[in-house]
């Protein structure tokens, strides 16, 4: 032990038990999620795939799952396309209003996602378009693409502009500068911006839950219905999945960016 | 090449085009009547709607009780958060840093559904913690269905948000002027209060505004974990509209929370850059 450690042993223990916090409902849902009983049963009674059935086999979370899959393959590569163009002209260009675009664009960000969901409500009632997926889709992007453009501007002041200067001087004309030399650098800032906007748009569920009926509803939406309605561990099931995702998306993070590049992004 | 930054950005002011336009018709149907009925609204402008949604004793406490919780929360996120941080910025043991890392990712990807969902199950009436409790011979608690179960349910949804900012500000404190200090004789809790805590205000600020936005705008958490007993402002809204869907009136309060929660966010953004000034040199 080094006497000169910043932290006491009891500061350590009791960061350890916040760690405990956090942890604790991802650990207890996964076990509750395999446990052969329709309710909470300590000690657990054996395990069971029943819930992940269910939860297959109920209709109402088939098209649940398949319209939050729809919004997210969707929101997720028109967020990044949108805001690509839009951290490149934030971090290299100079023009009158940069910093004003800047507070536009941040601007979703501090809306209570409440909010945003009763104005596409409205909007979609003025133009009489009712509600659906395209709304959610069009409420999702608008509120996430700030995410992505946050990432890549902190990718981008990081990079060399020179570089790409470089591949000018040599001859390279400005799409293909871009394309080869600028767009492979910005592959954490992609990796990281896709990752927010994706999980936003799978897991949204205050500006989601305001522009669904019963014909079309989302993932979040449909579990926070099924669980008024039973009580069961099939919501646990669904738990589960979405946790396996993040976790493969966690390795795929490190993998690809480091944990540590990653944060720096977010 | 004049034209080109606002090309690029075209996009970008395209979707926030849509914003305003859907925020214009929010703020528009705010000032009209609701047609019985349908969920059609018409003229004339009237302020009708702000002046009963003032009037109304819910929407006065919803206010204050969104106001008390969301600063109540982000409190408890800061002493809980705090500790974390400084352990995972300070600690030597490189697997220990990537385990924690790990786990306050996945659990920020998670999503709020399911911890919702599993506070649910823990905290409830015969949930994980009240069963131990009768095995132990213990009284039982309750813990959801009232304002407990949503402020553990936020405080758990603010701590990897709270954590990962702070992280950033803590990393910035170089160890060498903790190690003078203690050289210098002083114990860990006067270093702590004199050097790393003073330092690290700005980014505490700031990892606190970002928690106190998260937590006025909890809806998910007081919705499932509150049973209907706990108001805040995003669920007064959402229930409003789904009992009488009187869009002119939700309108109106949801324009009366967004001027609070941005007068709220205004005064901490002011904090935090006054904070940033007389404590200089702890965040960027």
């Amino acid at each position: 032990m080094n006497a000169l450690r910043s932290y006491s042993p009891q500061v350590a223990l009791l960061a350890a038990a916040v760690m405990a916090f956090v942890l604790l409902p991802v650990a207890f849902i996964t076990l509750y999620a395999f446990n052969d009983a329709g309710y909470l049963s300590l000690p657990p009674k054996g395990l069971t795939l029943r819930w992940f059935v269910n939860f297959f086999e109920s209709a109402r979370f088939r098209a649940a799952l398949e319209a939050s899959l729809i919004v997210a393959a969707v929101v997720t590569p028109a967020s990044l396309l949108i805001a690509v163009p839009a951290a490149l002209a934030l971090v290299r260009c100079r023009f009158v209003g940069r910093d004003l675009v800047n507070s536009a664009i941040m601007s979703p960000l501090v809306v209570p996602g409440a909010v945003i969901g009763i104005s596409f409500l409205s909007l979609s009632t003025r133009i009489g378009t009712g509600i659906g997926l395209g709304p959610i889709i069009a409420a999702l992007a608008c509120f996430a693409f700030p995410f992505a453009v946050r990432a890549l501007v902190a990718n981008l002041h990081g990079l060399d502009p020179r570089l790409e200067e470089a591949a000018r001087n040599l001859g390279a004309p400005r799409w293909k500068a871009f394309a080869f030399v600028t767009l492979p650098q910005l592959r954490p800032g992609l990796l990281a911006g896709g990752i927010f906007v994706f999980v936003e748009a799978i897991d949204n569920f205050s500006i989601a839950v305001f522009l669904t009926n019963s014909r079309t509803t989302t993932l979040p939406v449909e579990a926070f219905s099924y669980i008024r309605d039973y009580d069961d561990p099939t919501v646990a099931a669904m738990a589960v999945l979405l946790m396996s995702f993040s976790i493969v998306l966690v390795f795929l993070i490190d993998r690809l960016v480091g944990l540590d590049r990653f944060l720096e992004l977010k | 090449m004049r034209a080109r930054p606002y090309l690029l950005l075209l996009p970008a002011l395209l979707a926030l085009g849509l914003f305003a336009a859907a925020f214009l018709s929010f703020v528009t149907i705010s000032f009209e009547t609701a047609t019985p009925g349908t969920i059609l609204t018409h003229g004339p402008p009237t302020l009708a709607n702000y002046r009963s949604v003032l009037a109304s004793p819910l929407a006065r406490s919803t206010a204050l009780d969104t106001l008390r919780l969301a600063a109540l929360m982000t409190v408890l996120t800061a002493v809980l958060g705090y500790p974390l941080a400084y352990v995972l910025a300070r600690s030597t043991s490189r697997w220990k840093r990537r385990l924690v890392l790990f786990g306050l990712i996945v659990t920020f990807l998670s999503g709020g559904v399911t911890r919702a969902y599993a506070w649910l199950i823990i905290l409830g009436n015969r949930g994980l913690i009240n069963q131990m409790l009768a095995a132990l011979g213990l009284p039982t608690f309750r813990l959801v269905h009232n304002e407990t179960g949503v402020v553990i349910g936020v405080v758990h949804f603010l701590l990897p948000f709270f954590v990962l900012t702070l992280l950033a500000a803590l990393k910035n404190i170089p160890l060498s002027l903790e190690e003078c200090a203690r050289n210098l004789g002083a114990s860990r809790w006067r270093v702590f209060w004199h050097v790393v805590l003073p330092l690290s205000i700005p980014g505490l600020v700031s990892a606190a505004s970002l928690s106190f936005a998260g937590a006025l705008s909890a809806f998910l958490f007081p919705e499932l974990l509150g049973g209907g007993r706990v108001h805040m402002a995003s669920n007064v809204i959402f229930e409003t509209i789904l009992t009488d869907f009187n869009l002119p009136r939700v309108a109106a309060m949801a324009g009366l929370f967004l001027v609070l929660a941005l007068v709220a966010l205004g005064l901490l953004g002011a904090l935090e850059r006054r904070s940033a000034r007389l404590w200089a040199g702890g965040a960027r």
